[in-house]
């Protein structure tokens, strides 16, 4: 019987580990729920064309130009790192020609939007989540309603067409930074000239790797837009949950884009 | 310079019925905040709701323009043109003044032109002509309620709702909206809610008052007999005692 007496008191100090997973498991089964009622909603607005393009274009310098540099950087630091380990391995095999092709599989198959999806769900993902939590504290969400103004239609159309056209931007982007860091490890560590580099890149790189490409940014844009719009709607509360907002953004929004791109992948490349 | 405008009349009858709110009730967390509240609102009349912080006034507001549901009962609006004076301002921050006062217009895609003389208009009206392209941000807490004062009534709407007005102005600004609360009540004859805590306020715009304590209606009346009535609450409400029947419900002495 102490035994049961113990985990009583435990009960109370905090949830049962079952709870706990039962609570987890309720709350993102809703949120998955959200995202796609809120998708549909604004697919809706798109196809019947009732579009801000002024405020389209304004969300587009947002998501696109201001994360221009951090993607840059990323993409250069990961190209570097990612090409060395080709080129060493490659070497060893006698392959060094083959680095290019190597390289810029990787890259445009999946470093490339990967590196760029990760990238705007930590910088635009979060802000736009903190965003519309305080928009939904201060009320500003209400007062849209009161004006018979759609949430939807006023906040999440913008921001999600400008991310469809910024993503795939970013990721061709991340993908031609990424390249340009093989070139250079390619010379400077392997000995291979550029012009073998990018010879061994044509040959290799299908136009299928393009869409596929193409897929996997606009799939990363609507996660990245859709999930935070959708908890950033969804949030009450005080000052507090904004913080809790962003972290459950990006959260959510790289763990879905991980799973994605390789359920992307899989269906796409996988040997049969 | 004189132009004609083919704004189409927006007058209310006076005395048409515009609020009926019938057995309202409304829980937050299985808390009964609203138990049960009926009342009406007709056209050409201001009513106040008046009681202590937290009994549910702004949350009847909400009611009355649908950002809540009611747990049961009903709440019949008839007009769609509906304003809301929130009372935290509510302005959209990434917008400016002008683009604040432009949402309330949206629907009815104005020319530019005739957009800008209604902005500007209401803007004179609340004095703040000079800040039509700021941000809300770069206002103080008075001129933020100035402007959601102004984009509430920018439609012109046959319903007004009016959440603490006045609070956080000063007094002579205070005048200033009542004065046009109750040039708005005589031009366009909206029906109009008042939530406020200021005196000067229900005093002076309202011509029936509702005093709401522990989710019910304990007083109803005019504001002169509000003055002078005997009923305990309102007593305690009106000459701010600490006796009487308010304090004992939660609040400790
Ligand atoms: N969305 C909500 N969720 C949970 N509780 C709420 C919500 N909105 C209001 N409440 C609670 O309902 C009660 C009434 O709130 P309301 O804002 O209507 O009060 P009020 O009369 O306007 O007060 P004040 O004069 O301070 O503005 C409060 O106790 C508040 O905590
Ligand atoms: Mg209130």
């Amino acid at each position: 019987m102490t035994f049961s007496s113990t985990s009583k008191s435990l009960a109370k100090i905090s949830l049962s580990p079952l709870a706990f997973v039962e609570k987890q498991f309720g709350q993102g089964v809703e949120l998955i729920g959200q995202c796609i009622l809120l998708f549909f909603q604004t697919l809706y607005y798109i196809i019947k064309g009732e579009i801000d393009w002024h405020e389209t274009f304004r969300q587009s310098y947002m998501i696109g130009v201001k994360s221009f540099v951090v993607v840059s950087v990323t993409a250069l630091f990961v190209g570097f790192a990612m090409s060395l380990q080709i080129a060493r391995e490659l070497v060893l095999f006698g392959g060094d020609t083959a680095i290019g092709g190597v390289v810029s599989l990787a890259l445009i198959r999946e470093i490339g939007p990967i590196t760029a999806g990760v990238i705007v769900a930590g910088r635009v993902g979060s802000a736009i989540a903190a965003e519309l939590t305080t928009m939904m504290i201060t009320e500003q969400i209400d007062a849209l309603k009161v004006m018979r103004i759609d949430p939807v239609q006023f906040l999440v159309v913008p921001r999600y067409l400008a991310g469809l056209m910024m993503m795939p931007v970013l990721s061709i982007y991340a993908m031609f930074i990424g390249l340009l860091a093989g070139i250079m490890i390619a010379h400077s560590a392997a000995n291979v000239p550029p012009a073998t580099f990018l010879d061994s890149v044509k040959q290799t790189i299908l136009d299928r790797d393009f869409t596929v490409h193409f897929e996997k940014s606009l799939l990363n844009a609507t996660i990245v837009i859709i999930f935070s719009c959708a908890i950033g709607l969804h949030t009450r509360g005080g000052a507090e949950d904004v913080g809790l907002a962003t972290t459950r953004t990006i959260v959510w929004t790289m763990t879905v884009i991980f799973i994605v791109n390789y359920i992307v992948t899989s269906l796409t490349y996988a040997p049969r | 310079m004189r132009r004609k405008t083919n704004i189409p009349e927006r007058k209310a009858t006076a005395g048409e019925l515009m609020i009926e709110v019938k057995n309202l009730s409304k829980s937050f967390n299985s808390r009964r905040i609203i138990e049960d509240i009926s009342f009406k609102v007709h056209a050409g009349e201001t009513l106040g709701i008046i009681g202590p912080s937290g009994c549910g006034k702004s949350t009847i507001l909400k009611l009355l323009c649908g950002l809540l549901k009611p747990d049961s009962g009903e709440v019949i609006v008839h007009s769609k043109e509906l304003g809301l004076v929130f009372q935290g301002s509510a302005l959209l921050n990434s917008l400016t003044v002008r683009e604040n006062l432009a949402l309330a217009l949206r629907a009815r895609k104005l020319k530019r032109a005739e957009e800008e003389k209604i902005i500007v208009e209401k803007l004179k009206l609340v004095g703040l002509s000079d800040y039509i392209y700021s941000f809300p941000a770069q206002l103080s807490g008075g001129q933020q309620k100035r402007t959601s004062f102004a984009r509430a009534v920018t439609n012109d709407p046959k319903i007004i709702l009016y959440d603490e007005p006045t609070t956080g102005l000063d007094p002579v600004m205070s005048t200033v909206i009542e004065d046009y609360m109750i040039d708005m009540a005589k031009q366009f004859i909206p029906a109009s809610i008042v939530v406020t805590h200021q005196f000067s306020t229900w005093r002076r715009t309202t011509d029936r008052i509702i005093l709401l304590h522990a989710g019910h209606i304990q007083w109803e009346g005019s504001a002169d007999e509000a003055l002078t009535s005997e009923n305990p609450y309102m007593k305690q409400f009106a000459h701010a005692t600490r006796e009487g029947p308010m304090l004992s419900n939660g609040i400790e002495v």
